[in-house]
């Protein structure tokens, strides 16, 4: 397998898509709470993956996952056929919405009500889906001729 | 106006409309005990029993994914609203992927991500199909653009 065949941008795209679905395993969120029994205070608290919510979050990512890994893939395999411009652009579009999708959890968690917390593995996830929207974008540059930013 | 769209964008268009409109009727309801005749709840509690219903906005991701779907479905329409004469070749391409991918979200919240013992409502079944329209209407804008080039 030579790797020297992928463009800068598959690369960034297909490292930072194998890093996002191992990042989805991580605690992402987190609920507390506490309650009054016999003069103290009894707390508990419960960490949840991308897997273990109700929300089309965890099914929204592992399409953005396959869609960032596709031209890699195809180019190892295939041997050189990386699906045209588009599959640029579909990895830009679906990582960018896929990092607004999970920064929006910041104030959309009504799932969790009060006591709820961001963990690392939001944080990391966040950072690896805007860094498969980059790859994306700079598929779009080589695809295109321009230039690298 | 609707001369300058092809057809598949005039499909698109439509498509996002019901979607928008479907976005604010009842996606899921939940059904609570029902009062004894005769019992009646003091002011500001009658919501705690008997049916309530929620549109796609209260606590599901779906809400920010489907509107920008709608926007990007929109924005051919919308530029042929406002005379301009710019044109985004991966506009039906990009219109085409996030509407597949909306059907695939928003029926997988309908069946894996459902909450348990919640009831479907009518607004997500009109979503789901205004998404599948939106789709379609992508797919055939792309087949449109390619025979235009020929």
């Amino acid at each position: 397998m030579d790797l020297n065949r992928l463009s800068q941008g598959q690369m960034v795209a297909a490292a930072s898509a194998i890093l996002l679905f191992i990042f989805t395993f991580l605690p992402w969120f987190g609920v507390s709470g506490g309650i009054i029994s016999g003069g103290g205070v009894v707390t508990a608290s419960k960490n949840f993956s991308l897997w273990e919510i109700e929300n089309p979050l965890d099914i929204y990512l592992f399409i953005v996952i396959l869609v960032a890994l596709l031209p890699a893939v195809m180019t190892l395999v295939g041997g050189g056929t990386d699906g045209g411009g588009l599959a640029g652009m579909a990895t830009a579009l679906l990582g960018g919405i896929g990092t607004l999708m999970i920064f929006y959890q910041l104030f959309d968690h009504d799932f969790f009500g009060v006591g709820f917390s961001t963990k690392i593995g939001f944080w990391l996830g966040l950072l690896a889906c805007a860094g498969i929207a980059v790859g994306g974008y700079l598929s779009m540059q080589d695809e295109a001729g321009g230039e690298r930013y | 106006m609707t001369s300058r769209l092809s057809q598949g964008q005039l499909i698109a268009a439509i498509g996002a409309a019901v979607l928008l409109v479907a976005m604010f009727l009842p996606w899921i309801g939940v059904s609570g005990p029902s009062l004894p005749s005769g019992v009646s709840l003091p002011p500001g509690v009658s919501g705690a029993v008997g049916d309530t219903s929620e549109n796609v906005w209260k606590g599901s991701t779906l809400d920010v994914y489907l509107l920008i779907t709608v926007i990007v479905a929109a924005v051919p329409a919308l530029l042929a609203l406002t005379d301009s004469a710019e044109e985004f070749s991966f506009v039906s391409a990009a219109t085409f992927l996030l509407g597949v991918v909306a059907v695939i979200l928003v029926a997988a919240w309908l069946t894996i991500d459902f909450p348990d013992g919640a009831e479907r409502k009518i607004g997500a079944f009109i979503g789901l199909g205004a998404a599948a329209v939106i789709a379609f209407g992508g797919f055939r804008a792309m087949q449109e653009e390619v025979a235009g080039e020929i």
